[in-house]
């Protein structure tokens, strides 16, 4: 168990992906977030660098657990094969080991302290309100009212708040090509000269992390309180239905009218099949078959400017009840309204090469699947075709690969064990025999890995630098704990009407001024500080570092009343685990949950709930949003390792090194591994 | 920039301070906002938005 100090600082800034932001930045235009990569003749030392090969294969949350119960099964022999000849370790994962986090540890080289992105939600300063963290928009700073329209004369921006050199960028100085493709935390790609596409944290059109759409005539849906889509209730009459797709709002307009795309379904009961009409485009689709990617336009200025996105439709059913759903719209590659790669044009390049693809960074629809419109089923097809288009990426790239570096992502394990771990394991809450009929399905998609590492090994270079990667392993997701319904328990928070406790949201029934520390994210504990937050109490000095040291044995004494176990396995000061400028900005505490326990949905958003702890009886069942050293990930190289401990943020020293660039360049943090 | 100003008269005044001093308040400036807090609240002041807020971020898959 750890505790250590921390000083405290300010609040990093506020996000909000809001859909109106997104219209304003295609209409007006987007400054230019890349430069077109030239290549100047090479001295000798700078022309055999760009003859190195190396290839790193980012495959999240691959966790070395599982790993090696299938390697020892069979299932992954060509991982076998490179663990034993090549290297195996576990790989230290960020704190908290949170993607957007982890991974930008990975490119950086730095900890949160240097980048600045400390959890998926960070809150702002004056109004505590929790927002996600990796992206700020920027509205149009000067408008032009004509009539009911609302037109932007300067342009809108979209800001990554990660901080740091990439190691990409570090690269560039030395003339190395590279590919780095659907990387998270690089929405909107950073400036460089090669050629990267945006991951994690790419929104979909209407600026969410993808919100799918649902059609039906079945009240159960009807019903629903549904996040992360949106269910329309329909009338089928005469074998018909009206209905449209919702897009961004209209900012154009003074009165912000939702974007909309009408489509029509004619439904062929008879032959189990529908006709759908959506602009210029008619797609057939039986029961239970999903369309091709289809062009949706909305009119912004009337036939004169439109908005272009993407969607799929899965026809779910046609009898006795109607169920269509649809994608969430994606930014279309082929024109896109946001900066999705560098140089720019690289994404229509790829869309041109192997036509169009998921563009939002998170593509599996687990969603879809927690709100009942996927069943296992449903969902793991779902997940398969997000695959097998990275598959379909991936050789696109070997295609074009000729030396230097590759990066590929996958996105599929991280996905896949956050909603079917319940399937695999039986000491599950979630677990039933009819989710157990999907038990294998995990060890399957392991399988596919090993099958993609081996068709990659035979595309590259025999004296490439290959590298397996993830950032983070996973856990069991059994028990929910409410932090802020803790803290409001233990006299650390008090809420203005206690009465309201669980009507009120994102921190509404606060009353700051008797309040000392409150929860943010899934791992961020908060001291409400005085000169830092808007109604800060606690006085810096002896009385912050004597909270901090109560609230830290506290937490680590903590029992589970249901189960008996400890459910806060290590609590991390920010000052002493962190280093660089950003720490200011960092939670004061880092939440490490044991194996097992996270903190609650609730808690994450500032919501409050009756009961401290609770089970997890959702479909996400498995996590690692928990204590690092729970869930390390994994590393497979045919280098030999010459570290013990490798780190994420060893990589950009490693890369460095690899293409014999002074490691000097990377963050002193960050060592190379081999 | 000054902030907005309510009017009160003298005697409702009186009767807030006396309060605050009663409930422990450490001025009755914060006791007056907290029981108008707790009014807008009761109310439901701007749920609109903050609905808008919550909905955004229950998107990511994260939060159930």
């Amino acid at each position: 168990m750890k505790k250590m100090h921390c000083r405290g600082g300010r609040a990093i800034s506020g996000t909000r992906a809001g859909s109106t932001r997104f219209l304003k930045l295609l209409l007006v235009g987007i400054p230019l977030l890349s430069i077109e990569g030239s290549f100047l003749p090479a001295a000798p030392a700078e022309a055999s660098r760009r003859e190195k090969s190396v290839v790193i294969l980012g495959i999240d949350g691959m966790d070395p657990i599982l790993l090696q119960r299938f390697v020892e099964k069979g299932r992954m022999p060509v991982f076998q094969k490179l663990m034993e000849e090549g290297s195996f370790s576990l790989l230290q994962t960020s704190i908290p080991p949170q993607s957007p986090v982890a991974w930008s540890n990975f490119i950086t080289g730095m900890d949160p302290g240097g980048h600045g992105i400390f959890d998926y939600i960070g809150r702002n300063l004056k109004t505590y309100q929790p927002a996600f963290s990796l992206t700020h928009i920027d509205e149009p700073g000067h408008t032009l009212h004509i009539g009911d329209w609302v037109i932007p004369v300067s342009a809108g921006k979209a800001t990554l708040l990660r901080k740091g050199k990439a190691f990409w960028q570090m690269l560039d100085e030395h003339d190395v090509p590279y590919t780095i493709s659907r990387i998270p935390s690089n929405f909107p790609p950073v400036d460089c000269k090669g050629r990267t596409l945006a991951g994690l944290g790419t929104p979909d059109l209407v600026g969410s992390y993808g919100t799918f759409s649902f059609f039906t005539d079945d009240p159960t849906f009807a019903s629903l309180d549904v996040s992360g889509g949106a269910i329309y209730p329909v009338t089928v009459e005469n074998d018909g239905i009206a209905a449209v797709l919702i897009g961004p709002e209209n900012t154009l307009k003074t009165d912000k009218p939702l974007l909309r795309a009408p489509f029509a379904v004619y439904a062929d009961r008879a032959n189990r099949a529908a006709k759908i009409l959506i602009g210029s485009t008619e797609l057939i689709l039986k029961v239970g078959e999903w369309s091709p990617w289809v062009e949706v336009s909305f009119d912004v200025i009337g036939p004169l400017r439109s908005l272009k996105g993407i969607c799929r439709f899965y026809l779910k059913s046609i009898d006795p009840r109607f169920n269509l759903y649809v994608t969430p719209i994606n930014i279309d590659p082929a024109r896109p309204a946001l900066p999705l790669s560098t140089p720019p044009g690289y994404v229509t390049e790829l869309y041109k090469k192997i036509g169009f693809f998921y563009t939002q960074g998170m593509p599996e629809d687990t969603k879809a699947l927690e709100w009942g419109v996927f069943d296992d089923g449903e969902y793991i097809r779902q997940a398969r075709m997000v695959l097998e288009e990275q598959r379909r990426m991936l050789d696109c790239a070997l295609d074009d690969y000729h030396g230097g570096l590759l990066f590929f992502y996958i996105s599929t394990l991280d996905l896949c064990q956050h909603m079917l771990w319940r399937n695999m394991d039986p000491e599950h809450p979630a677990h039933s025999a009819e989710a157990a009929l999907y038990k294998d399905q995990l060890e399957d998609f392991y399988a596919e890995m090993d099958a993609i590492v081996d068709h990659v090994m035979k595309r590259i270079p025999a004296d490439a630098a290959l590298i397996i990667m993830s950032d983070h392993g996973f856990s069991p997701y059994y028990r929910k704990f409410n932090l802020n319904t803790w803290l409001l328990e233990n006299g650390y928070l008090e809420l203005i009407d206690p009465a309201a406790m669980e009507a009120s949201h994102l921190f509404g029934n606060v009353h700051w001024r008797r309040t000392r520390a409150y929860a943010v994210g899934f791992n961020g504990l908060y001291v409400n500080l005085r000169g830092r937050e808007e109604k800060g109490t606690v006085r810096e000095g002896a009385e912050y570092e004597a909270l901090l040291d109560e609230l830290g044995t506290k937490l680590l004494s903590l029992k589970d009343p249901e189960t008996g176990e400890f459910p806060i396995k290590s609590v991390y000061r920010a000052s002493e685990v962190y280093h660089g400028a950003e720490t200011k900005n960092a939670p004061d505490l880092i939440i490490g949950y044991r194996r097992g326990y996270r903190c609650s949905d609730q808690s994450v958003l500032g919501d409050f709930t009756r009961d401290v702890f609770s089970y997890n009886m959702d479909k996400w069942s498995g996590d690692h949003c928990i204590a690092p050293e729970e869930v390390p990930g994994v590393l497979v190289s045919n280098r030999k390792l010459r570290v013990k401990d490798p780190r994420l943020s060893d990589f950009a020293a490693t890369i460095l090194a690899l293409f014999d660039v002074d490691v000097s360049e990377a963050p002193a943090s960050s060592r190379p591994i081999f | 920039m000054f902030d907005p100003k309510i009017k009160i008269d003298k005697d409702l005044f009186a009767k807030l301070k006396k309060a605050a001093d009663i409930a422990g308040y450490s001025s009755v400036d914060e006791f007056i906002i907290h029981i108008l807090e707790k009014e807008v609240s009761r109310i439901g002041g701007d749920s609109s938005s903050d609905e808008e807020i919550k909905k955004k971020l229950e998107g990511l898959g994260y939060i159930s």
